[in-house]
């Protein structure tokens, strides 16, 4: 299927690097535009558009880097840096606003007790995104 | 008339940010999220700074843009500074880069010690291998010394850092001085052999020598100016076939003369002849020594580079240098020992080369000679890199010191040291030229410099170790001792034997250049000492608004936007014209009535104006004299603003007079002035007019 806009969403995540290069891989064909974002969850306590100037700059490295990557795979990523109270929500509203067709999750999990947890945000973007979703699962480095 | 009401200025809040915040509601109540717009020409990095991207680097114009697309095909994309490690030299590319000129030197040091014993005949060019294993002696004590050059230093600065911090900075400067000139006769000397070893073959260049020697430069320029790590990749493999060819040659050789096949010498188109003109005497062998001397040149350069290297940089140094050494006096040793042997003679008037007659000899005037040639050849016009290398350099470390200009302290978008490499291209092209690019003219200038550094730098090591005398410091100081001794020897010999054949100039230009480094260094103190602040509590010193003069050719939109600028930095504003006639003077005094008459605001009404008739209809001087004469009436800076006109495009700034450019220019060095530049670009007029329209 040939998409037209594809989100993918970093996180700082030893699996980013293989995502981007997967959304430049499925992407190209169709000269989708990909955009990389990162959302700086804002705890309740602060006001949403609190500055917060560690997590800024790390977002700002982590979308610099997930460039770089997608540079060096040949390709171009936009990036959108956000804070929202939950990262998910700020995810499927901005692949609505944008009309993104696809959402290109990376999925670290863990095993513990034999059993295999992921984390919230990669559920609730399953179950609320308006466009399809491609998870990217990988076990994270122990 | 009716005139629009005065603008308000618009609302601003502060200084305007990178980052603009902007809230987007979501899809339910909650799920409200803040958009951080970032600028796409920088981005934030940590600690609170903004990095360019590469789009805040990237040219707007179109010119701009196909000038940038040029500049990246000649030299190659911009590289980060973080990746200053991945530029640095490997042992390999290190012994082409910095030793190319002393390796290449093996190809004609024999038979430039060969011609001047030949003058006293045929009979004394047997004392060729022993002048040849008295240069490499010296070598291997200047190898010796310089290893500890750099394992003392392994910063870099080489000779002039050794002599500066050990005896002091005048020494340090001679050492400096005497090098840069080096470098540049290395450029000039290595090209004009180079190109002499082409027309060789070509004999229809040499008409041309000069130019095509000043392609070269400019060749190895944009080669420099690409980064010292792609220089290495070009320059590698001349360098490295040029070594095995030599190598391979010698080998036959010593075989073809140790199994007793000797071969019969071939002959050059006129040799010189066996009968001798001049008794050999102490002074002939001294001069045949200072001119197989020229194989010590570059030694210094793996010294002044060894921060070029990568980690660890000084035992890397020091390999190279070693290997540098073993390269050289194998081919000089091997060369000069079969030419001896087989009893080949140079050529009288420098048609062919020693080195391709003993080729010939060995074997023939078949493709290996050819190869041998075509080697040499290339070897030679590289062998100029080592100039390029240890000159921008040296430049940057005295730069870095205050004694060059500071520009040649900048690296450049591929992290090569720019303007060293320009102005050492254009200084070895000159000399080039005025030399007309002949060997022989410039052979007697070169090698003195390096001398006096290796003896500066050799006598200052003496006296760190004597200072410090840290572990095993006997040995170092015996070696350095005996480094000093014979390289000031070999300075006096070879200063003595080349004095009137032109190394008198080097001696002139010499105290000349390090008094010019002690001026700038003057200037930048005597700069630093103005600008100083004594300390960070110093505080910032409150201003009263300044007194504003406004020089208005006619009154039209770009005078105005000027004078309402002036009046928002300043209640004190003097609007002054020049008028060529008095008729003019008039007639602009009566628009000026007009513009500043009842209906005007108050701000247009509260600005005098002074229109001074110019009888010799001259502008910039009258208005200067005019800014003279307010000035003396007012202790505080005087300000100009200037209401420059900027056209649509830049070829159209012809059909414009450009005053305000050149009263900019008039006022550059006036003291106490200040110059503002409120320009009116041509395309403001159309939303001036739509803007006007709206209003009315």
């Amino acid at each position: 299927m040939p998409w037209k806009k594809i989100l993918v969403p970093v996180k700082g995540t030893a699996v980013d690097p293989d995502v981007v290069r997967l959304a430049i891989t499925i992407g190209k064909p169709s000269k989708a535009q990909i955009t990389a974002i990162h959302v700086i969850e804002v705890r309740w306590n602060l006001a949403l558009d609190a500055v917060l100037e560690d997590e800024l700059d790390r977002g700002e490295e982590l979308l610099a880097n997930a460039a770089k990557v997608g540079e060096q795979a040949g390709g171009t990523l936009l990036t959108e840096l956000l804070q929202a109270r939950e990262a998910a929500a700020a995810i499927v509203d901005t692949a609505r606003a944008q009309g993104t067709d696809l959402i290109l999750l990376g999925m670290p999990y863990r095993t513990r007790l034999g059993k295999v947890y992921v984390g919230r945000t990669v559920q609730d973007v399953y179950v609320t995104a308006p466009c399809s979703v491609l998870a990217y699962r990988q076990e994270e480095p122990k | 008339m009716e005139r629009p009401p005065e603008e308000d200025p618009p609302d601003t809040d502060g200084t305007p940010s990178l980052e603009e915040r902007q809230r987007a509601a979501g899809r339910l109540p909650g799920d409200r999220y803040v958009r951080i717009v970032r600028p796409a020409d920088f981005r934030r990095g940590r600690g609170g700074i903004y990095v360019a991207t590469d789009k805040a680097t990237e040219p707007e114009t179109a010119l701009g843009r196909l000038y940038d697309r040029a500049r990246r095909i000649l030299f190659g994309r911009p590289i980060v500074t973080e990746a200053e490690h991945e530029e640095r030299l490997t042992k390999r590319t290190g012994l082409a880069i910095l030793a190319s000129d002393n390796i290449s030197s093996s190809a004609y040091a024999t038979e430039e010690a060969m011609r001047v014993l030949a003058i006293a005949g045929a009979g004394a060019l047997a004392l060729t291998m022993p002048i040849a294993l008295a240069v490499v002696g010296v070598l291997a004590i200047v190898v010796l010394s310089e290893s500890r050059v750099i394992r003392a230093y392994p910063q870099g600065g080489g000779s002039y850092a050794v002599a500066k911090e050990n005896i002091g900075t005048l020494a340090g400067l001679i050492a400096a001085a005497a090098l840069l000139i080096d470098y540049v006769l290395t450029v000039s000397v290595s090209t004009a052999a180079g190109v002499a070893a082409v027309s060789s073959f070509v004999p229809e260049l040499h008409d041309d020598r000069v130019i095509w020697g000043i392609l070269v430069i400019a060749i190895l320029t944009v080669g420099n100016l690409r980064g010292i790590r792609e220089a290495g990749v070009i320059f590698a493999a001349p360098t490295y076939l040029y070594m095995l060819a030599l190598f391979g040659l010698i080998a036959f050789g010593l075989f073809r003369v140790l199994t007793g096949d000797m071969p019969t010498p071939a002959q050059p188109p006129q040799p010189f002849p066996a009968e001798g003109t001049e008794l050999l005497g102490v002074l002939l062998i001294l001069r045949a020594f200072s001119s197989g001397a020229v194989g010590l040149t570059g030694s210094e350069a793996i010294a002044n580079g060894t921060p070029s290297f990568k980690k660890p940089e000084a035992k890397n140094a020091v390999t190279t240098l070693v290997l540098m050494g073993t390269v050289f006096a194998t081919i000089f040793l091997g060369l000069t020992f079969l030419a001896t042997r087989i009893g080949v003679v140079p050529d009288l008037h420098e048609a062919e080369t020693l080195n391709s007659v003993l080729t010939r000899s060995l074997v023939g005037d078949g493709p290996y000679w050819a190869i041998v040639q075509i080697a040499t050849a290339v070897i030679l016009l590289l062998a100029a890199n080592t100039g390029f290398t240890g000159f921008p350099r040296l430049a940057s470390v005295l730069a870095d010191d205050r004694f060059m200009p500071r520009q040649f302290s900048f690296r450049g978008e591929r992290l090569a040291f720019s303007v060293g490499i320009v102005s050492l291209a254009a200084l070895a092209g000159f000399i080039l030229w005025s030399f007309e690019g002949s060997v022989t003219q410039l052979i007697p200038l070169y090698t003195i410099g390096v001398f006096l550094a290796f003896t500066l730098s050799q006598s200052g090591l003496v006296l760190r170790w004597w200072r410090l005398r840290p572990r095993g410091w006997q040995l170092s100081m015996v070696i350095n001792v005996v480094g000093a001794a014979v390289t000031g020897v070999t300075l006096v010999v070879v200063a003595t034997t080349k004095f009137l054949l032109g190394a008198w100039m080097v001696l002139l230009v010499l105290p000349l250049l390090v008094l010019m480094l002690y001026a700038i260094h003057r200037h930048y103190r005597s700069v630093a000492d103005a600008l100083t602040l004594e300390s960070l509590d110093h505080p910032m010193p409150r201003l009263i608004p300044p007194h504003v003069i406004v020089p208005i050719a006619r009154l039209d939109r770009a005078a105005v936007g000027a004078l309402a600028f002036a009046r928002s930095i300043s209640p004190n504003v003097q609007a002054v014209h020049i008028a060529t006639s008095e008729a003019s003077a008039r007639q602009f005094r009566e628009r000026w009535a007009r513009w500043t008459g009842k209906d005007a605001t108050d701000g247009a009404r509260e600005i005098p104006m002074h229109v001074i008739a110019s009888s010799y209809r001259s502008l910039i001087q009258p208005l200067l004299s005019y800014i003279d004469d307010i000035d003396e009436r007012d202790p505080r800076p005087v300000t100009i603003v200037l209401a420059e006109f900027v056209p649509h495009h830049w070829w159209e700034l012809v059909l414009h007079s450009q005053t305000a450019l050149r009263l900019r220019a008039a006022l550059l060095f006036r003291p106490n002035t200040i110059v503002i530049d409120v320009p009116y670009h041509f395309k403001d007029a159309a939303g001036l007019d739509a803007h006007t329209k709206d209003r009315g």
